[in-house]
């Protein structure tokens, strides 16, 4: 009896050690959403938030990586060596190594379990990321990228709307050009962002949304060569080489009147462009081709980071990553995450009736567009093709290489 | 001389640690580079594909751009950086007048990190706001006035090694230490006979810090074919390929997952570097070598 007593106590006391004092479990996040980022405010506050509910338990340690061609490299190379972060951001052109390298969590028996969490992810969403029956990126930051104009500087050049066709936006850009300011904000240096998504924009316009599904020789890839050499012709002097940083500096200074980029650059225009900027901008949707086979108000965009983790062996990290996610992905926070910094989520929500203006805009022009394309990046489906395209389109530009040859270029890289 | 049964067991002892290092952290992975260079290793499968990685490089004109651009950077740093270095440092040896002065400024840029460095330099050749632009312009040279020195293809190579052979302060402060330990007594015999300051400098300081030229010279062919730094930051190895070095071209390769060709690349480069200082040690040989 006594041994029974000690064996009794002796156990009592293990459990209510281990009850009492576990172990906090630490989850790491190295996150592109910290520093200048439109979201790293909220994100901040709602890792605070779940840090606080669940003190003492689990502890998420966000990692800054300000630099995203870098964190892409970094989850490259973890990839390979099989160490991936606890939670991280995955974007869409690393999703067939990230499925093949089997290193990611799989979603699919926390979704089937909570149905509530699952209802929250519209339409085919979740299985659109399927693949083997796993989901490895639960879908979340959405994007679209219409142009972005400057009235002000358009009004000076004799432009009340902006053009319609990409032959009265060279006309347009050459107006402005004789009021001393740059048409279109362009760069070439690393993934030439602001030029690819022009680029893309030009190419679904001529070969219509479906142009990734026809291969580098039909027609459209040429023509959008073309026009995009005719559009370097009215750019900074700095393009050839400048970064997102430049491209976007000249526009939040006024010295270029048409930028386009993504709805996550919203709260720049306001916090970081010159006093008065953000009055005078306007959305629209980019020009057509004429006889181009896409539709007038057609959009570029498409999903820009899914949420991921790594593949655990403790079963209750995992459930604590899940129960983080669940949190980052309630409706509530994506709101509030969706309004501070004016991202788009593909998570339903409530959004407040004071939300941006340009931000309402893009949303009702999305909505209202015959096609949402893929953006070259995406939709090449080709981390080769993609690296060439900056050095191909800074050698059609600078008229080393013809609209021909940009195109070969891009063939050759593959 | 011949080392006793004993004495060599405890050589190896004493050489083990190190060994052991220098095998796992070198020589594994060169033999793990080599074997996967025959592969399509991609970070998660690989199979063998023989010599075709090499085949690729060879036909692959970015990659030959990548050699001869690397090669720039070796002869303008043999042929100019390293002696220019020299010459400032017999300049500086004869200790004149705020001497010390300009020998912290020309050491103060290897004490910067590279990045304040290449920003520095991208701000000064940039086109719309660069220092560069402006003084030309105020010179009368209209032409250069939103001349954009990085993103023109004919400019941009030449515009990468001219910022870079300003650089000579690691050399010149190798070679500068090397002329303190000369004895005042050849200077002063040569004074005796009437030589001036320059035949000095070129009779005597010159060949007896031959050895120290030599070592900057490898090393300076060392550094330039590691060259990545300046060219990621500055031009990403564009305009349209024409700035890209061979790292850069290895990384480029590995940020894409074709990990098997860009260790090809890597087999190619210790190759390259291997022969090129085989070539400078036979070169620089000399029976006054000391």
């Amino acid at each position: 009896m006594r041994y029974c007593f000690i064996s009794f106590m002796f156990i009592f006391t293990f459990m209510f050690n281990n009850l009492l004092f576990a172990k906090e479990i630490s989850i790491s996040w190295p996150s592109i959403w910290v520093a200048k980022d439109s979201k790293a405010k909220v994100i901040r506050q709602l890792v605070n938030e779940f840090n606080q509910a669940n003190s003492g338990k689990i502890k998420v340690v966000l990692e800054d990586q300000t630099d995203y061609d870098l964190y892409a490299q970094k989850l490259v190379a973890q990839l390979a060596t099989g160490k991936l972060p606890d939670i991280f951001t995955i974007g869409t052109d690393l999703r067939d190594i990230f499925y093949r390298s089997n290193k990611g969590l799989d979603f699919v028996p926390h979704l089937d379990y909570d149905s509530n969490w699952k209802s929250i992810f519209p339409g085919n969403a979740l299985n659109s990321n399927k693949k083997d029956g796993k989901i490895y990126m639960l879908p979340y930051e959405i994007f679209v990228t219409p142009v972005i104009y400057n009235k002000k500087l358009l009004k000076n050049a004799g432009y009340e709307s902006f053009p319609k066709s990409y032959k009265e936006f060279i006309k347009m850009c050459k107006a402005i050009k004789k009021t001393g300011k740059i048409c279109s904000s362009q760069m070439t240096n690393k993934n030439a962002w602001t030029s690819m998504l022009w680029y893309s924009q030009i190419l679904a316009s001529a070969g219509g949304p479906d142009i990734y599904n026809k291969g580098l020789d039909d027609p459209a890839y040429l023509k959008a060569a073309e026009i995009m050499r005719e559009m370097y012709n009215y750019t900074s002097s700095d393009a050839v080489g400048a970064t997102a940083a430049v491209s976007a500096g000249h526009f939040l200074n006024e010295r270029s009147a048409v930028f386009m980029n993504g709805p996550w650059f919203i709260k720049r225009y306001k916090t970081e462009g010159i006093p008065g900027l953000y009055d005078n901008l306007v959305i629209a949707p980019a020009p057509m081709v004429e006889g181009g086979k896409g539709g007038i108000g057609g959009y570029i965009g498409g999903r820009q980071s899914s949420l991921a983790a790594g593949k655990q062996t403790d079963k209750n990290k995992e459930k604590a990553i899940v129960k983080f996610l669940k949190w980052l992905t309630k409706p509530d926070n994506v709101a509030r995450l969706s309004y501070d910094s004016g991202a788009m989520f593909i998570i339903k929500t409530e959004l407040p009736d004071d939300m941006d203006r340009l931000f309402k805009d893009m949303s009702k022009q999305a909505g209202d567009a015959p096609y949402v394309a893929p953006t070259f990046l995406n939709g090449i489906n080709s981390l080769s093709i993609a690296r060439e395209f900056p050095q191909a389109l800074s050698a059609l530009v600078l008229d080393d290489a013809s609209p021909k040859d940009f195109v070969q270029m891009l063939k050759d890289a593959k | 001389m011949i080392i006793r049964k004993e004495d060599r067991i405890w050589l190896f002892l004493f050489i083990m640690p190190s060994l052991s290092l220098f095998v796992v952290f070198f020589i594994i992975p060169i033999l793990f580079l080599f074997i996967t260079s025959f592969t399509n290793w991609d970070g998660i499968e690989a199979d063998f594909v023989g010599l075709n990685n090499y085949i690729k490089l060879f036909n692959n004109k970015t990659f030959i751009r990548s050699i001869v651009n690397n090669i720039y950077w070796i002869l303008s740093s043999a042929l100019i950086q390293v002696p220019l270095a020299l010459i400032i440092a017999l300049l500086l040896s004869h200790r004149s007048r705020g001497w010390k002065v300009f020998r912290t400024i020309l050491f103060i840029p290897q004490v910067v990190s590279s990045a304040a460095i290449a920003l520095l330099w991208m701000a000064l050749y940039n086109s719309e706001y660069g220092l560069i632009n402006f003084i030309l312009d105020s010179i009368g040279l209209e032409g250069y006035k939103n001349h954009n020195w990085l993103g023109t293809i004919s400019t941009a190579q030449p515009a990468l090694l001219a910022f870079w052979l300003c650089y000579v302060g690691y050399y010149m402060i190798i070679m500068l230490a090397k002329t303190t330990s000369i004895s005042e007594d050849y200077y002063d015999a040569a004074k005796i006979d009437g030589a001036l300051q320059f035949h000095m400098d070129w009779f005597i300081t010159a060949p007896l810090i031959r050895s120290t030229f030599f070592t900057c010279l490898i090393l300076g062919v060392i550094f330039n074919l590691r060259q990545f730094e300046f060219v990621y930051l500055m031009t990403n190895g564009g305009p349209a390929n024409k700035t890209g070095v061979l790292v850069l071209y290895i990384w480029k390769e590995l940020q894409i997952q074709r990990l098997g060709l860009g260790n090809a690349a890597g087999v190619i480069m210790i190759a390259f570097g291997a022969i090129l200082l085989l070539l400078m040690r036979r070169i620089l040989r000399s029976p006054n070598y000391d």
